[in-house]
């Protein structure tokens, strides 16, 4: 019973990782840019659906709606005005340029937010639904079903309209989706748009059970991309599978070892499964 | 999921770039790489400096954390040693020194050992520092005071680490009582309390963020439990970050304890404070301080915050006339850390005071050889402060507050509660 109970955990909380992460593999996968800044959307997307919730009384998993749309108009500014003049460049000259954005977000946000850290208050956050002697966390169940949600929206949107389709043609072959008359750039930017817009949607959705703060993202930022290395860079599918292994593994392994090193459980499966399968649990063959 | 076959495209592309990944083979430093590098140097910790009348000021610096997970237990400290500093140099300043002001240099510690040591650094190597406060957690005073022994500048700091003062140190001065003693009060308060609320404490257990105050704090817990005949019936240290505090609540719902003793900042102590309402576990909380003993706890928590009890080493209701200054500036009631700094500031003050000179020896001399009364030392429940050979202020005593409405009453021992105690679950 407290294995079930533990996977029941670990599948709650991993659907909120598969969201945060499937924004990184979204960006790496159409652009080839690993975004270290990925994290510090995330933190905004908290930031955001916290105003919201604060001054005009919004709950955060309907704010996260809110956060999402801002986010994403950030996203593609970013994308215009700094990612747009990096993809050309050396790999090292993007890794320089979205770190900096990370320092400089983290250090925007220290500056206008302060170091405070917010939490909201809501109705169902310290309530849990009974199966008999299961418990289920109404916050995590909460988080769960709006993540599966977003990914189901996302699927929708990649699988089933023009832009979407427009998108993977351009993630496959730029220079082939140009010629079929595809705007690479602003697919690029809609991309973009779209992946730090998933991860601050997945940050708005986990307010009702975590404190905000301009460094929040640093707990986060090493398990995004451990999902999504996991899982196999640039995969969406890649991403949600990764996030449930790295939630179940985090939760399962507290059965048997102590729990400060729920971490170190992980690195090992991690280290493992990369040393079977280099292209991660749902790589693309080569 | 279908999704896999969707995406599968997604990730093809990368079947076009170099397998290298990072490190391209012709790799040569550009323009624009070296210019981000810059800026990102730029960015790190900063300095600054609040610069009263030029002259020959006391430089004291102050070493906190700003940024990361305990930046606001930094904000809080430095706001408490400001109050003191602007008091000191609105009454004249150090007299024996020509009327000589307070500077103080505060630094960013981050919530990282190793910067903490390296702005420690650069604050004793640039600033001409006499003394250094700080820096708040203990991970962090413990590397910063590597950093201020080496150079024999006296440290003065409330973080709690037995190893603080354990390790022989000459340059470091604990004001408020270490984690073991508070450990050991902690369940000795609680076990006190239980009796007079009509239950005999058998089991308790034990969960602490696995740093040197956690740590330490969990260990004092067990030893005073052995020598009481209490049970641990859970004793589990979690990473700092915890993302998910579920797997640490079902096994407290398993041990069947009958007091929680969290040791925690705040991020997790609300967390744990959540998920043990949300699963119905109504044990009296007894924090240790960290995020248990600050206003956001119960901005955070609202009613659930009620009656949630926890050791500290200070409170501000012990002294009001003192502490109702912070609160008039600041907007919240004085928080032990601003309380303790402020009491390191107020002393180190005195210390030159009586020692004529702003030489880091003779601060240390006089630091060691001297009986500390009046003042913000009337805060501390020694209401003087005198620190042994090895740097620690044995007069200082912990005391145990309750949560009631907005505020933290001091509840145990007797000889400083301004109120009763509850012993009830949340």
């Amino acid at each position: 019973m407290a294995f079930l109970q533990a996977v029941i955990d670990g599948l709650m909380i991993g659907g909120v990782y598969a969201v945060i992460s499937i924004g990184l593999t979204l960006v790496f996968g159409v652009m080839g840019i690993v975004n270290f800044a990925q994290a510090e959307f995330l933190t905004l997307g908290m930031f955001v659906a916290f105003f919201a919730w604060k001054y005009l009384g919004i709950d955060p998993l309907v704010g996260s709606l809110i956060s999402f749309v801002l986010i994403f108009g950030l996203g593609v500014l970013v994308q215009m005005t700094i990612i747009q003049r990096v993809l050309n460049a050396p790999p090292v000259a993007q890794i320089f340029v979205t770190v900096g954005l990370l320092i400089v977000i983290e250090n925007l946000s220290l500056i206008a937010f302060g170091s405070d850290f917010r939490s909201v208050t809501t109705s169902y956050q310290t309530s849990a639904l009974r199966l008999g002697p299961l418990f289920i966390s109404v916050p995590y169940l909460a988080a769960f079903c709006m993540s599966l949600l977003s990914g189901l929206a996302l699927w929708l949107f990649t699988n089933k309209t023009w832009y979407g389709r427009a998108m993977r043609a351009t993630a496959q072959d730029p220079m082939a989706a140009h010629l079929m008359g595809i705007n690479a750039d602003r697919m690029r930017q809609i991309a973009f748009g779209l992946g730090v817009g998933m991860t601050a949607f997945g940050g708005a959705v986990i307010l009702p059970y975590f404190t905000v703060h301009p460094t929040v993202g640093h707990q986060f930022v090493v398990l995004m991309f451990t999902v999504v290395v996991l899982g196999g860079l640039g995969s969406v599918a890649g991403a949600v599978v990764g996030g449930l292994v790295v939630g179940v593994i985090q939760s399962v392994s507290t059965l048997f070892f102590p729990i400060q090193l729920q971490n170190l459980v992980l690195f090992l499966v991690f280290i493992t499964v990369l040393a079977v399968r280099p292209t991660g649990l749902i790589g693309a063959a080569r | 999921m279908s999704e896999s076959k969707g995406h599968k495209t997604l990730s093809a592309c990368r079947a076009n770039r170099p397998e290298s990944g990072f490190m391209p083979s012709g790799f040569m430093p550009s323009r624009r790489s070296v210019l981000a590098a810059g800026a990102a140097t730029l960015a790190m910790p900063y300095l600054s400096r609040v610069s009263y009348a030029a002259g020959k000021d006391v430089n004291v610096g102050v070493v906190v954390p700003l940024s990361g997970a305990n930046a606001q237990f930094g904000v809080n400290s430095r706001n408490g040693i400001e109050l003191v500093a602007d008091q000191i140099n609105a009454a004249g300043g150090i007299k024996a020194l020509g009327g000589a002001k307070i500077n103080l240099v505060i630094a960013d510690s981050t919530s990282t050992p190793t910067s903490a040591a390296t702005v420690g650094q650069r604050l004793i190597a640039q600033n001409d520092v006499v003394a250094i406060l700080g820096a708040y957690a203990s991970s962090l005073t413990l590397a910063l005071s590597e950093a201020t022994e080496r150079r024999g500048i006296p440290l003065m700091t409330m973080s709690f680490s037995d190893q603080i003062t354990g390790r022989g140190f000459k340059n470091v001065f604990q004001i408020i009582s270490k984690a073991s003693t508070l450990g050991e009060a902690q369940l000795k308060g609680t076990a006190e309390i239980a009796q007079k609320g009509g239950e005999t404490l058998k089991t308790i257990a034990i969960m602490y963020e696995d740093t040197a105050y956690g740590s330490s704090q969990a260990a004092g817990l067990r030893t005073t439990a052995k020598a009481l005949g209490i049970t641990v019936a859970m004793d589990e240290a979690y990473p700092l970050g915890i993302t998910d505090v579920t797997p640490l609540i079902n096994k407290l719902r398993a041990a069947n304890a009958q007091a929680v003793f969290p040791a925690s900042y705040l991020n997790d102590g609300l967390q744990i404070i959540r998920t043990m309402r949300q699963q119905g576990i109504k044990l009296p909380v007894i924090g240790g301080a960290g995020g248990y003993v600050i206003p956001d706890f119960k901005k955070a928590l609202g009613d659930y915050a009620e009656n949630v009890m926890s050791i500290a080493p200070g409170n501000y209701d012990q002294d009001p006339s003192l502490t109702d200054a912070f609160k008039k500036r600041y907007g919240y009631f004085m928080v032990h850390e601003a309380l303790e700094h402020a009491v390191c500031l107020d002393v180190l003050a005195k210390a030159l005071e009586k020692a004529g000179k702003a030489d880091p020896n003779a601060v240390r001399e006089t630091l060691h050889s001297t009986r500390f009364e009046g003042g913000w030392c009337n805060a501390m429940t020694g209401r003087a402060v005198k620190f042994d050979e090895t740097g620690l202020n044995t007069l200082a005593k912990p005391l145990m507050v309750q949560w009631r409405g907005d505020n933290l009453v001091t509840v145990w021992p007797d000889e400083y509660a301004k109120g009763k105690a509850i012993w009830a679950g949340a």
